[in-house]
């Protein structure tokens, strides 16, 4: 099995994944269906942790956009934790991702959901 | 040459073939980052050889993909043939990076990351098959296994 997909628990309309192994043409469609049930308008991020993750190619990307299309339809984002250098230069190739949601540990990422959760907070109080 | 792996174009034995290949070039001492790079090289042009290389878009149904690989001082040099349609991804166009990435054809990202990643690239047709070399610059080899 070249991919191992570790769902953590979810928590404040947040979901954890660690993916670890090769996301690759023989694995996508792995990732795309553990993706699927989660992938609804509830869900405002998906943390993807790829500190395992030590290989990604085009069909592996494409699936990261797609997760990320369907939580941007109602301004949810993914965000990328930890890419070893693999995946970093594949991503800086192809700019998938904007740097701004790859972060180099989940603590950076849950500073910055944070500081997106009182943004949202702040804008209601402000209504 | 480190290597040659002649297997059916499909897409399982893809696998097969960058498991194999992997094992020599570590055996070799080509670093992770090479081999990384080369598994990335053989899934995108088998994957495009596959799918597309019966022409007009079709499969490439019963073909063989072959791949060799040989080193010369710093320059690991991958020679990836197919039998399939003739085609000749040096003149593929560049994908259109601003645009979203579900949008752009399937192909063109596979091809447009080996572009970036290799030092140089050459098409030829030649016996029937399509033969790509592609060059990639790699380290001084590690300590051989």
């Amino acid at each position: 099995m070249s991919l191992q997909i570790k769902i953590l628990p979810p928590g404040n309309g947040s979901q954890r994944m660690a993916l670890a192994g090769r996301l690759d043409t023989h694995s996508f469609e792995d990732l795309d269906e553990a993706l699927a049930p989660l992938l609804d308008h509830r869900l405002h991020s998906l943390v993807l942790d790829l500190a395992g993750l030590e290989y990604i190619s085009s069909a592996g990307i494409r699936s990261l956009f797609k997760a990320r299309k369907a939580l941007g339809g109602h301004g949810g984002k993914v965000l990328l934790v930890n890419p070893q250098a693999q995946i970093q230069k594949v991503l800086d190739v192809v700019k998938a991702v904007p740097m701004d949601e790859i972060f180099a540990s989940t603590a950076e990422a849950d500073a910055y959901l944070d500081a997106m959760q009182r943004k949202v907070l702040r804008a209601d109080e402000d209504e | 040459m480190l290597i040659r792996l002649i297997v059916p174009g499909e897409i399982a034995r893809v696998e097969d073939l960058n498991t194999s290949l992997e094992a020599v070039l570590a055996r070799h001492g080509i670093d992770a980052g090479a081999r990384a790079d080369v598994r990335l090289i053989v899934e995108e042009l088998a994957g495009n050889a596959i799918a597309y290389g019966g022409g007009d878009g079709r499969d490439m149904g019963q073909h063989e993909l072959s791949v060799d690989i040989s080193r010369e001082a710093d320059l690991l040099t991958l020679r990836f043939r197919d039998q399939g349609a003739p085609f000749d991804p040096l003149s593929a166009q560049t994908p259109d990076l601003e645009a979203d990435i579900l949008d752009r054809p399937l192909g063109g990202l596979g091809l447009y990351l080996i572009r970036r990643i290799a030092e140089s690239m050459r098409y030829e047709r030649i016996d029937d098959c399509n033969l790509l070399h592609v060059s990639l610059r790699v380290p001084a080899p590690e300590n051989p296994r």
